[in-house]
């Protein structure tokens, strides 16, 4: 049985996951002006080597492994193949990224066939009670690990000098340049810790009560696209708002799906698009992104 | 309809971008027929005062009327509809050759739509072709003739900004906002590009406001000049008048001369 | 007051070489016209196979025309394009078939186009003023909304499982097996040769009326859009109208290459029309070369063909291994999809005007550089 509060707390824990997607998107989009189409097999990836390794290493051990490989793989994406192109033809970097994701995606799925894969986490299936609410284990990592990872983000945009670059070469890549900001090692750590985050997030999503691993996990990676558009791709306060609004709004559905049976099944799905396009109708660059200067 | 240039009125005008002011209270008030240009150091709000005329930018108050016709409220295109036309600071040619960039300029005064242009019926076909010569005897009269069908990334810089005047022209305005239009050109190029301007505006009974760095070129062909200094008005009046006001010397000194940031 | 600009002398003076011009036949005219008698002569020599390859090509070429429209020419990035190919194919498959009004085959087939362009016009409020990734996203949106109205309106799309699709039908001819028999110099014609005439008719009309789009008034100000919307409003063009043009125009087309699919496969699933198809698209117009209707139809017969190809001839090729084969190997299907992602990756980073741009390649001296004056005054 799902009360209201089940429904809040899934939707909080699923957006805690998002936000961890979404918040690389928006890194991605603010160093390089990319829509990040590979960042679904990023985060595949890292889940897998978390997989194929935890039961040699451990699972921390593996995590940490599987993270910073995935951070690696993300950055050489932009040091090998983004960097030899026109920064500012984005459309062309986007495209690009397509091409990553098919070749990337290709690869993991045959390794990964039609196994389930266990990650080794070490909530495993336990839950706690609280007040007639059984809550997963997993359910409140989630969200104190993702608070605590935004949280150090948050705080490296702010007081780090990577930071401080990434927020002016966003806000004008021309006088950032110019400025003496090197624009190349800030988009490729960029890349990196957007990789990092994925990886992360992979961890969560196929977590209890999910499965496990299948080759179909990096597609809820396209789940944090509605995420950080409506937030805004410029703003990572956005990133985390819409991300909550799409956790809650898909936990709200499925938990109501009866009484949404008019809409179809499944609708808790592809509630968050519906969202979205709602949204962009009455802001076209999300609820806290910033338009577009006009330059002529 | 009458052929008489039109008269330009901007009153009040303020814009503001993040909180900073670009623009306050601008007053403007062009002659018909004259040139006026529009000077100050940079970032004084003169691109930005383009940018309210053509209707880019939504000024937060004021009001700009172009003989009675109020512009604040008017999307660009309905703007270059009643007959201004602009060039930009930046040039900003659209891929193609010299003709292509000149058709587009033909929008306007064009009808062909889709259907019609897809499946080629013969109107579409027929103004096509009148289109095309509209825009050869356009590109003569700007020296750009013998360019016609050049793709315009092979030209060099000078005869680009040609295209952008050009371009302009195709519309066949009555007003010409002209941004910046001999920056970046050698002494030779600059000269044959005044004298184009000046000719333009007795032969087809042009208003013209411009843009300029260049002080000899300002004081040669304006009749009428305003100075923006952070986005305020603080001068105007004929060339002589405004060279000799203490407040443009005062706006002028320190900030790099305005021949040399040209 | 336009009769300022030109005097009627020098018009009609001009008007002779304009002519002489149009009368030159190039080169590219009679490669065009061997191409055309090639295509026309293939139904006789090759196979069920190659017909099919042939003829599912041509659909996606239809239908990277039109995302070429929108996409390379326009600069609108849509990854929905599978939507409207969607709408196309159950649009056709509900009008001519039962459930649904039943209308005769060849009218339904139309209407199903102008649907697809409804449906774009109806997205209009965004595309008029979405733009760049968020548009992307948003039209991303369209192809999951949509599978999920395709899986669950079970009455009209026949949900999960799909429908049938009835064969074209015009004036008592039909494209499918029989009826009437037909044989063609000794070549039995049923369904893909049929079929495969019909796909060459529609691809010529295709090519013809989008070449004429991107060569006239409206391609002249999609480009401008493209180029920089502010020049392309300041010279008089309607941004928000144009911009949503695009996707109506495009929609038609994909519509179009809908139904096509939909007559090629006989039947249609919900599944078909995901995230990979649109993605599919947007990899043809991008292998092809952005902007131009020969490359869109070069990257559609590269994208469409080479998984098909390699399927078909997996046991000959080095390091694939057979279809259904044991453990990890790299099928066929893997290997053309390792293939097109490093085809995506290579043309961009060392085509930059794809298969379409290798063809008609001149030899360009490198653009001088631009003595441009960088004040960005606010």
């Amino acid at each position: 049985m799902s009360t209201a509060f089940d429904i809040l707390l899934n939707g909080v824990a699923l957006g805690s996951v998002y936000a961890l997607v979404a918040l690389g998107f928006v890194i991605i989009f603010k160093a390089s002006g990319v829509m990040n189409f590979a960042h679904g097999s990023l985060l595949l990836l890292g889940g897998y080597l978390t997989a194929v390794l935890h039961e040699r290493l451990g699972f921390y051990a593996a995590l940490a492994l599987a993270v910073l490989a995935t951070a690696l793989v993300a950055g050489a994406v932009d040091l090998i193949l983004l960097r030899r192109l026109d920064p500012h033809a984005t459309h062309v970097l986007t495209i690009l990224t397509i091409g990553v994701d098919i070749a990337l995606m290709t690869d993991l799925t045959r390794r990964i066939g039609g196994d389930l894969l266990s990650l080794g986490d070490p909530w495993g299936g336990s839950v706690s009670t609280f007040g007639g609410s059984t809550v997963p284990h997993t359910r409140i990592a989630s969200i104190v690990v993702s608070l605590l990872v935004i949280g150090a983000v948050f705080a490296a945009f702010r007081f780090t000098a990577w930071g401080l670059s990434l927020r002016a070469a966003a806000e004008d890549r021309e006088a950032a340049a110019l400025m003496g900001i090197r624009l190349h090692r800030i988009r490729t750590l960029a890349w990196c810790l957007a990789g990092a985050l994925a990886a992360l997030a992979a961890v969560f999503l196929v977590a209890f009560p999910a499965p496990g691993l299948e080759r179909t996990t990096g597609e809820i990676a396209l789940k944090a696209f509605p995420a950080a558009i409506l937030g805004g791709m410029t703003s990572p306060p956005g990133a985390l708002l819409g991300s909550l609004l799409i956790g809650v709004t898909e936990a709200l559905v499925a938990g109501y799906e009866a009484e949404l049976s008019a809409l179809g099944g499944g609708f808790g799905d592809v509630a968050p698009y519906a969202v979205m396009l709602l949204v962009l109708l009455a802001r076209p660059n999300g609820l806290l992104g910033e338009k577009e200067a006009i330059r002529v | 309809m009458t052929a008489a240039a039109p008269g330009l009125r901007v009153r009040d005008i303020t814009v503001r971008f993040a909180g900073l002011v670009a623009l306050d209270s601008v007053d403007l008030t062009v002659e018909p027929g004259s040139i006026h240009a529009l000077i100050g150091p940079n970032g004084a709000g003169k691109s930005t005062c383009f940018n309210v005329l053509s209707g880019i930018h939504r000024p937060e108050h004021g009001s700009v009327r172009l003989d009675g016709t109020e512009l604040t409220s008017l999307a660009p295109h309905r703007i270059a509809a009643l007959g201004m036309a602009r060039t930009f600071q930046n040039i900003v040619m659209t891929s193609g050759t010299v003709a292509d960039n000149l058709l587009l300029g033909r929008h306007g005064h064009s009808r062909a739509g889709f259907a019609a242009t897809a499946l080629r019926l013969p109107h579409a076909v027929r103004e096509q072709r009148a289109q095309l010569e509209r825009a050869r005897e356009i590109a003569e009269l700007t020296g750009l003739g013998t360019h016609f069908r050049t793709p315009v990334d092979l030209l060099p810089y000078g005869d680009r900004k040609r295209v952008e005047l050009a371009r302009a022209l195709c519309l066949e305005p009555r007003m010409l906002l002209l941004d910046e239009p001999v920056a970046g050109m050698n002494a030779a190029e600059r000269a044959r590009t005044a004298g184009t301007i000046g000719e333009l505006r007795t032969r087809f009974g042009l208003t013209v406001v411009l843009v300029e760095h260049d002080m000899g070129l300002v004081m040669r062909l304006a009749d009428e000049v305003t100075v923006l200094d952070f986005g305020r008005r603080i001068a105007g009046g004929t060339p002589a008048q405004v060279r000799q006001d203490p407040e443009v010397r005062r706006a002028y000194l320190g900030a790099p001369s305005p021949q040399e940031s040209a | 007051m336009s009769d300022r600009w030109v005097s009627g002398r020098q018009a009609s003076g001009r008007r002779v070489s304009g002519r002489a011009a149009l009368r030159r036949v190039g080169p590219a005219r009679a490669a065009g016209a061997a191409a055309a008698v090639l295509l026309c002569a293939f139904p006789f020599y090759l196979d069920a196979f190659w017909l099919q390859v042939g003829l599912f090509s041509m659909a996606a070429a239809i239908g990277a025309i039109g995302l070429n429209l929108l996409s390379g020419t326009s600069g609108q990035l849509s990854l929905g394009h599978a939507f409207f190919l969607a709408v196309g194919a159950y649009g056709y498959v509900w009008l001519a078939g039962e459930p649904g009004p039943g209308l005769p085959p060849a009218v339904a087939m139309v209407l199903a186009v102008c649907l697809s362009g409804l449906a774009g016009g109806l997205f209009s409020p965004i595309a008029g003023r979405v733009r760049g990734v968020y548009l992307g996203v948003a039209t991303l949106a369209l192809v999951f909304l949509g599978q999920h109205v395709m899986v669950n309106a079970e009455g009209v799309t026949g949900g999960f499982n799909g429908r049938s699709v009835p064969p074209l039908e015009i004036g008592g001819f039909t494209f499918a097996e029989t009826d009437p028999a037909l044989v063609v110099l000794g070549v039995p014609f049923g369904a893909e040769e049929r079929l495969w005439y019909l796909g060459l008719v529609l691809l010529a009309a295709v090519w013809f009326s989008a070449r004429n789009l991107l060569r006239g008034r409206p391609g002249r100000a999609l480009s401008a859009l493209r180029d920089s919307e502010v020049a392309a409003a300041a010279m008089g063009v309607p941004v928000a109208r144009y911009r949503s043009a695009a996707f109506v125009v495009s929609s038609m087309y994909a519509g179009l290459a809908g139904v096509l699919i939909a007559l090629a496969f006989r039947g249609i699933v919900p599944d078909y029309f995901g995230l990979a198809l649109s993605i599919d698209y947007l990899a043809m117009i991008v292998i092809g070369g952005l902007g131009s209707v020969g490359g869109a139809t070069a990257g559609a017969v590269f994208v469409t063909a080479l998984p098909l190809v390699m399927g078909r001839y997996a046991d000959q090729l080095p390091l694939v291994a057979a279809p259904g084969a044991t453990g990890h190997a790299i099928g066929p299907t893997e290997a053309a999809r390792y293939l097109y992602g490093a085809a995506i990756i290579l043309v961009l980073l060392y085509v930059p005007g794809g298969l379409g741009g290798l063809f008609r390649r001149r030899v360009r001296p490198p653009t001088p550089p631009v003595r441009q004056p960088k004040e960005q005054t606010p």
